[in-house]
């Protein structure tokens, strides 16, 4: 009987569902957390008969935003994204995502339907984005304050002296301040750093109750009293440290793993997400440490003043992931079923359990992550309470914690509220401005895109069909046109045939200058005056584009551009000077020259991803791995009693790292350099040095002269190259970053991350066409003042 | 107070002693003399004794800010002016360090505005190890060698000398690259530095009856397993653990559809025992089973990891590459697609770049029809158009046309002829002689034939150029699968490189196994055609000249 059951159900779900394929993007492929992941996919397809889960990780953790609105646009979204929940609103407001609410009241009162109360409120509510839930959460993070029970235990005496009991974590700001006076050595240990770990301002201001948003969503609040105090706060943490800068020079040497600062009692006291924990099992099981909710203000604490009625005592701030649905979804019932059943209980049981049979058998202790929902929370704690009261203990912290968080606001402008807001820390951090001051600029900028996105109704939509047709027309008219002066040119029967031919020839040529060049050309021309974000219908919006580019937006702008000069004034002046000595060298007529050719020539055919990518590892800081830091570390920066430089992960070194790539890379300036050096009749050199003029001489004023145009070549392609950068940027900053301090901030990876990114294709456009203009420009000026230098021979 | 003022003494001797030995590496003059007295001056410096302790010549260092080196500069530009001999009257050379000396008060305001700007005086010294002292050697033996070998055999020592630093430079990362790519894990960093020589573990196999490795299919894949239970029909309830895309992967099958394969059991040495592990405890110790004395050989205890060295030998860790290959998604079948888009991406955009710029470069060197020069400066304009201008609308186009998440919008274009291409051939076959063609319409050839059989034969070094271009174009392209690919079955090498340095940048050895895979299909074509890209980039660069 049972046996027929199943069998009914079989052929139901087969019937039902022949052969599907789901596909989940953004889904967690790393080493950690794949076997989790599958055993998702795979307990899902043994419930549904022929249907496959097909997990992408297209970036994981922080799937890559660009590629999804790409998918979601180009009409092939997947069925099912894992996204950070605080992006959702960000998504859901530009209609990228479903809500889920239509299959919400489809199946109220089934057992297997998510209900809002089985999770913890602020978990389930950052989902929700006008009113609509648009995902179903499924892990949650949150922060606790760690402190090393060592370094609290040799330094007894001092803390006993400061009237701090060591036995016991800080529970206040002004505690906190205080226990990091005592602990903090100068250049050796930090007490503690407000912002290392995982606090932010985010946190402090939590704390203090401040909110950065009004409630309608419509007024930033960022720059409030409460605020403040939160950003002074941290501004005191720092200075006892010596300063921001102080302290992030001290943080530069920080590595992970087994070498973890707070582990080796680098930093005594950190505020930190639950993962954290799971990192001490792995690299340091020993390490006596406690967890304790982070320290909040005074009055909070002691319930006084403005705090007099709160009932939580202790605030910290949460995050974490959720399933959602794209628009355009293809399967959207089967994605509903799956994202049931990887968030319900079962789900995150079957995807706990793999991960932690994974991480056992690799020797390690499983520690599990808080959930969102309350119920597996408990039941993966029974599972898998550590043994070790030190790690059973913060897991109870951080689970206990959960009940009092605090979430971002879900707002259309969640991603530049969180980029202002750290703007503003470090400005405020850097002393640069005041902490009201640094919070006040961030709120102008923020509240200057809400107002934008509020009026956005009152610019007029364009008719596409319109500037189609009237492209068309234009079109149309050239054609006559062309075709008036063919009839009326006097040709010759022979004539008339060959240019019938000529025209066949060129005619691919025509087709692909038509449709890959004119027409963007002139559809980028009309975006550049409009508001379009691909999903809906462009507006009209006139000069804007170009007035935000030199207003609101003119510090990135400026920063981009700058940085592109940057790369360009010294990365080509450098290149086209190793290129040069290195063909000088190979011109000498040496034996093996066409082996040293093709080996220095070698660097230019590595593709560029995977050069960026060994560059990567190449260029990494700590000299006991990177290959660059290494050697530096061994004997110049030894000598020199330098610093090793940080490349890559330093504002003052992300430049030189690409420039010291570009010149390793120079190998095809080298070649250009051989032919040309080729070219110059040795009688004139021969002549100079017999008027007695020394080699250094004659290279001066006889070879360089006659390599002029070659020089003025590379220094015009250098420097168009150069303006268009992108590539080894994006490999090495990474998809979401722009390099320490915006400092690898290119124009063309500006305009992609507006284009695909936020898909703001007018603004994109306007952008495209500066950077037209300024490479035209440089162009014209070197055009212009070549005839001064460049040696032309005999008029060419 | 003694010890600074020898301090700056040594640095001094050894500032001085350089410039005397570069002084007789140039000069001819005195040559030996120079040379003996920067020899001195670098012992002595060497002699002092040193602040950190050990022997080794110091250095000073100056640490400036752009404004203080500015200011510096502009002051000794200043002092030289007026230092300079009266030839030709006072003015103009008082008012130059006049305008020097401003020049410097400037600067000097500059730096005083920024608090942060500071002069750092740094102390270092050449530690005259074992391994400096010898390169300090060498160093000195060469210069002497090449003072010794004056003349042409000198400047062709120092030449090579140069050309092999280069060769060090520039090959230096390739080596990284390739030895990185055989280490094992705990290579990466040591506490002595950086790790040249790379080591693996010695392994046994080891059958484990209690825990066995077992070997089978999963859904057409081959797979390794433990075995975690048996159901009540008697069949394996087996847990992935290889290929790593599917680790964690569980599922049943009858004991025949496995086969039970070896362990790799790591050996292991210990105070006057060596031994392999055959279980790692779940409270972090191991099991290990003694190898030798052979008193204890067979036998088994439980050992703390930390009182257990692993027993390494030189040798290269080619598991890297099938690591790499196993850990890209089931979907790119180990690499293969991905090596499959990037051919076909490669060979369309050849053939069309070829077909295409060739056609219409004859059309434009060959044929004479109105417009024909207006066209051509149309053609050449395009070539200074960055391809940002035009890239969201080619990206809407495509959209329109349904081809996202394909191949198509990346070799399509191809077909439509590059300016460049075009421009390049035209040079190429306006210099063929009309006679040829001429033949070509006597035997009766159309304007296709003439072209095919006669003309396109005549050019086809510069095709050759104009293949491996468009190939290095083709198989470099990032930007456009970036846009337009999503899914692994599309995705060519260059993307899926980014995406697994994005997923599993956490593990150096496979990416670089993973780096050194996708470079080494470009380096073979360049060792067979290496002419024809030394070519390509001169006939670039010389505009075709």
């Amino acid at each position: 009987m049972k046996h027929l059951a199943v069998l009914a159900g079989l052929t139901l779900s087969a019937l039902a569902m022949p052969d599907t394929t789901i596909s989940v993007w953004g889904a967690h492929l790393d080493p950690d957390n794949i076997a989790g992941t599958l055993a998702v996919a795979q307990a899902f397809e043994n419930r549904h008969l022929g249907v496959h889960v097909r997990m992408l990780g297209l970036g994981t953790g922080h799937m890559n935003p660009q590629k999804l609105l790409t998918a979601i646009v180009g009409g092939e979204p997947p069925d099912v994204v894992v996204q950070a929940r605080f992006n959702i609103s960000d998504w859901a407001s530009r209609g990228a995502f479903v809500s889920m609410d239509a299959f919400l009241v489809r199946d109220r009162g089934r057992a297997d339907s998510p209900r809002r109360l089985d999770y913890y409120q602020t978990a389930w509510d950052e989902a929700i984005y006008g009113g609509k839930l648009y995902g179903i959460p499924t892990e949650a993070d949150d922060r606790a304050l760690y402190w090393n029970r060592t370094v609290f235990r040799e330094n007894k005496n001092a803390l006993i002296t400061a009237g701090l009991d060591w036995q016991r974590p800080p529970r206040t700001w002004s505690e906190i301040l205080r226990y990091s006076e005592v602990l903090t050595i100068k250049g050796r240990r930090a007490g503690f750093i407000p912002n290392f770990g995982n606090a932010w301002l985010y946190l402090y201001a939590f704390q203090n109750n401040a909110e950065f948003l009004s409630p309608d969503g419509k007024t930033c609040t960022l720059a409030t009293p409460a605020a403040a105090a939160a950003l002074k706060f941290m501004k005191q943490g720092y200075d006892i440290l010596g300063g921001y800068a102080a302290a992030n020079a001290f943080q530069s040497g920080f590595q992970g793993g087994e070498n973890d600062p707070f582990v080796l009692g680098q930093v005594a006291m950190k505020v930190d997400g639950d993962w954290s924990l799971a990192g001490i099992a792995r690299y340091s099981p020993d390490l006596d440490f406690g967890v304790a909710p982070p320290p909040v203000p005074d009055d909070r604490y002691n319930r006084v003043g403005r705090f007099a009625n709160e009932p939580d005592r202790f605030v910290t701030w949460t995050g974490g992931f959720c399933y959602a649905m794209p628009r355009g979804c293809p399967h959207e019932d089967l994605a509903w079923d799956f994202i049931k059943f990887a968030t319900s209980l079962e789900g995150r049981m079957v995807e706990n359990r793999a991960r932690a049979s994974a991480d056992h058998a690799k020797g390690r202790m499983y520690l599990p992550r808080i959930q969102a929902m309350k119920a597996a929370n408990e039941a993966l704690l029974r599972l898998y309470r550590p043994a070790d009261l030190r790690f059973a203990e913060g897991l109870n912290v951080h689970t206990d914690l959960m009940e009092r968080s605090r979430v971002r606001p879900p707002t259309v402008v969640g991603q530049l509220l969180w980029d202002e807001h750290a703007r503003a820390t470090e400005q405020a951090l850097l002393g640069k401005l005041n902490p009201m001051e640094a919070l006040r600029e961030g709120q102008v900028t923020v509240q200057r895109e809400l107002d934008t996105l509020a009026s956005k109704s009152r610019y007029p939509l364009v008719s596409v069909n319109l500037a189609l047709s009237a492209g068309c027309a234009v079109f149309a008219a050239l054609l006559v046109a062309a075709w008036l002066s063919w009839r009326r040119a006097k040709l010759s029967r022979m004539a008339r045939i060959q240019a019938r031919w000529g025209y066949l020839c060129i005619s691919p040529w025509v087709a692909g200058f038509l449709i890959f060049t004119v027409g963007p050309m002139l559809t980028s021309l009309f975006l550049c005056f409009t508001d379009y974000d691909v999903l809906s219908p462009p507006k009209w919006i006139g000069m804007r584009n170009f007035a935000d580019m030199l207003g609101p937006d003119r510090a990135n702008v400026l920063k981009a551009f700058t940085n592109a000069a940057y790369l360009a004034g010294v990365g080509v002046p450098l290149g086209i000077v190793s290129g040069l000595a290195v063909a000088l060298l190979l011109n000498t007529g040496v034996r093996g020259m066409r082996f040293y050719r093709a080996l220095f020539y070698l660097p230019a055919i590595v593709p560029v991803a995977a050069s960026a990518v060994f560059w990567i590892w190449l260029l990494n800081p700590d000299p006991k791995q990177g290959l660059i830091n290494g050697i530096w570390h061994a004997g110049i920066g030894k000598w020199m009693a330098l610093p090793d430089p940080g490349w890559l992960t330093a504002e003052a070194w992300a430049k030189p790292a690409l420039i010291l790539m570009g010149v390793w890379g120079a190998g095809s300036g080298m070649i250009l350099w051989l032919a040309g050096l080729k070219g110059v009749p040795t009688s004139l050199n021969e002549a100079a040095e017999l008027d007695g003029a020394s080699p250094v001489k004659s290279f001066w004023s006889v070879t360089l002269p006659m390599l002029s145009p070659i020089l003025f070549f590379n220094i015009v392609m250098g420097f168009i190259g150069a303006m268009q950068e992108f590539d080894r940027i994006y490999i090495m900053a990474g998809d979401n970053s722009n390099g320490p301090s915006d400092s690898l901030l290119v124009p063309a990876k500006y305009l992609f991350t507006n284009a695909f990114g936020y898909f703001k294709m007018g603004y994109a456009s306007a952008l495209a066409w500066s950077i037209f203009a300024v490479i035209l420009a440089i162009t014209l000026v070197q055009f212009r003042l070549a005839p001064r230098w460049v040696h032309d021979e005999g008029g060419r | 107070m003694t010890a600074n003022l020898l301090y700056v003494l040594g640095t001094l001797a050894a500032w001085v002693g350089v410039s005397f030995l570069i002084r007789a590496l140039f000069v001819k003059a005195s040559r030996g003399v120079s040379a003996g007295i920067g020899g001195l001056l670098l012992l002595f410096a060497a002699a002092t004794p040193a602040l950190g302790g050990g022997v080794g010549i110091p250095l000073l260092w100056v640490l400036m800010p752009f404004a203080a080196w500015g200011t510096v500069s502009c002051a000794v530009m200043a002092v030289i002016r007026l230092l300079q001999p009266l030839t030709d009257g006072s003015k103009p050379r008082l008012l130059a360090a006049a305008i020097w000396l401003g020049i410097a008060v400037l600067f000097a305001f500059a730096y005083h505005l920024d608090p942060d700007n500071k002069v750092e005086v740094l102390r270092g010294r050449i530690t005259l190890s074992l391994v400096g002292a010898l390169s300090l050697v060498g160093f000195l033996v060469a210069a002497l060698c090449l003072i010794a070998a004056v003349g042409k055999v000198g400047s062709r020592l120092a030449i090579h000398a140069g050309l092999l630093a280069g060769t060090v430079v520039f090959g230096l990362p390739f080596a990284w690259l390739l030895i990185t790519s055989f280490k094992e894990d705990r290579d990466m960093a040591s506490a002595n530095g950086l790790v040249w020589i790379p080591k693996v573990q010695r392994v046994v196999p080891f059958n484990d009856p209690d825990n066995p490795l077992l070997e089978g299919t999963y859904k057409g894949e081959w797979v390794q397993a433990t075995l975690e239970g048996r159901n009540s029909d008697g069949s394996y309830f087996v847990e992935v653990q290889r290929p790593s895309s599917l680790r964690g992967v569980s599922f049943s099958a009858p004991p025949a559809a496995f086969q039970v394969v070896p362990k790799s059991a790591p050996i292991v040495e210990g105070q006057g025992f060596t031994g392999f592990v055959t279980r790692e405890l779940d409270d972090g110790r191991r099991l290990v089973r003694f190898l030798t004395p052979s008193g204890l050989k067979g036998q088994s205890k439980t050992f703390l990891a930390s009182d257990l060295n692993p027993v390494r030998d030189v040798g290269l860790r080619i598991q890297n590459y099938s690591d790499a290959l196993e850990a890209m998604p089931p979907e790119a079948h180990r690499g293969l697609v991905y090596l499959k888009n990037t051919l076909t991406l490669v060979v369309l955009s050849v053939i069309g770049t070829l077909l295409s710029s060739s056609l219409v470069a004859y059309g434009f060197a060959r044929l004479r029809f109105p417009g024909d020069s207006l066209l051509f400066k149309i053609l050449l304009s395009t070539m200074m158009l960055p391809g940002v201008v035009t890239l969201m609308p080619q990206f809407l186009l495509f959209r329109w046309l349904g081809w996202i998440d394909t191949l198509y919008p990346l070799w399509v274009p191809a077909f439509f002829a590059g300016a460049f291409n075009v421009f390049l051939l035209r040079q190429f076959f306006s210099q063929i002689p009309t006679e040829l063609e001429d033949a070509g319409k006597i035997d009766g050839a159309g304007v296709l034939g003439t072209f095919w059989r006669i003309m396109l034969p005549q050019v086809k070094p510069a095709l050759a150029v104009v293949a491996i271009w468009t190939f290095m174009g083709a198989w470099n392209n990032f930007m456009g699968p970036l846009i337009y690919v999503n899914t692994p079955e599309n995705m060519p090498l260059s993307y899926a490189l980014q995406l697994f340095q994005a997923e599993q940048g956490g593990q150096p050895a496979m990416m670089m196994a993973f780096a050194t895979l996708t470079i080494l299909p470009v380096l073979a074509v360049f060792f067979f055609a290496q002419r024809y890209f030394i070519e390509g980039v001169t006939l670039s660069g010389l505009g075709g000249r």
